[in-house]
């Protein structure tokens, strides 16, 4: 028997929330969301997903320099925790804090490793973002009204 | 929980803050409370802002930005002479707290912020709003 798409997405979220993907910060992110501003989460989202790419894009460029700047580095990944942790990101968030550190060690080498995690848990998140958003589409679509 | 508010003036708000996500996040909580937000992606904007001679009743800054840092941009505020205007330092760094009280800020919020920190200061803009008249 196929799940509705109202449990496939009680199914989605409760797994983010289980492996450590989202924190209570999602849910206090929802509650914004009303009548007046109905696309409220989807907008949020939709920019947290098209700001990590360019700044995992562009801290990748940064890292392949010959001479890092560790400060330019340092202020994307800022970016990158202060957006993660805003929507819930709870993974992103946690990797961008040990990123830091890498930074304030001036490692290129432990600043590379750390990229690659936390590119790995954005596009993961990200993926399961996507996800959510298109199961919530349908469920309102068969809404009563 | 009612947070329009209604029949009063908006409370016109000041948003300083580089990351794209808080903005609109921010922004938004304002909106609950029928604020007019207008949006600085940095202190030296808002500094900007203050000496075209705009005038807020609020103003939300967020700690580490580019050009300048939202205790950077609170101190040169103040010393312009805007006394008034109620200026919360926002961040996740702890240790910005005692940046932006020691800069002139009136309060300070930890990031994630919510709508509950919010609502009592904005009531509180509010009442001042509608004894001013």
């Amino acid at each position: 028997m196929a799940n509705s798409p109202m449990d496939q997405l009680n199914a989605l979220v409760s797994n983010m929330f289980a492996t450590g993907l989202l924190d209570e910060q999602f849910h206090q992110l929802k509650t914004l969301q009303d009548p007046s501003t109905p696309e409220f989460v989807s907008e949020v989202i939709a920019l947290f997903c098209d700001d990590g790419i360019q700044i995992t894009d562009e801290l990748a460029k940064l890292l392949e320099q010959p001479t890092v700047d560790f400060d330019m580095v340092d202020s994307f990944v800022h970016q990158l925790k202060g957006s993660s942790a805003s929507v819930g990101a709870l993974k992103v968030k946690n990797t961008c804090i040990q990123f830091r550190e890498f930074c304030k060690q001036k490692s290129r080498d432990g600043c590379i490793k750390t990229l690659d995690s936390a590119r790995t848990e954005f596009y993961d998140v990200r993926s399961k973002f996507q996800t959510m958003l298109q199961l919530e589409r349908q469920v309102q679509g068969f809404s009563p009204k | 929980m009612a947070f329009k508010n209604q029949g009063s003036a908006a409370p016109r708000a000041l948003v300083v803050e580089d990351i794209n996500v808080d903005r609109v996040i921010l922004s938004t909580m304002l909106g609950k409370f029928n604020c007019e937000t207008t949006i600085a992606q940095n202190g030296k904007e808002a500094v900007d802002l203050f000496l075209e001679g705009k005038t807020f009743d609020i103003v939300l800054s967020d700690k580490d930005m580019p050009v300048m840092t939202g205790p950077e941009a609170v101190a040169k505020i103040r010393a312009m002479g805007a006394t008034e205007v109620k200026i919360v330092g926002v961040s996740a760094d702890l240790g910005g707290m005692e940046a932006f009280m020691s800069a002139g800020a009136d309060e300070f919020i930890p990031k994630p912020m919510t709508l509950g920190d919010l609502e009592p200061m904005l009531q509180e803009v509010i009442s001042k709003k509608n004894m001013s008249g």
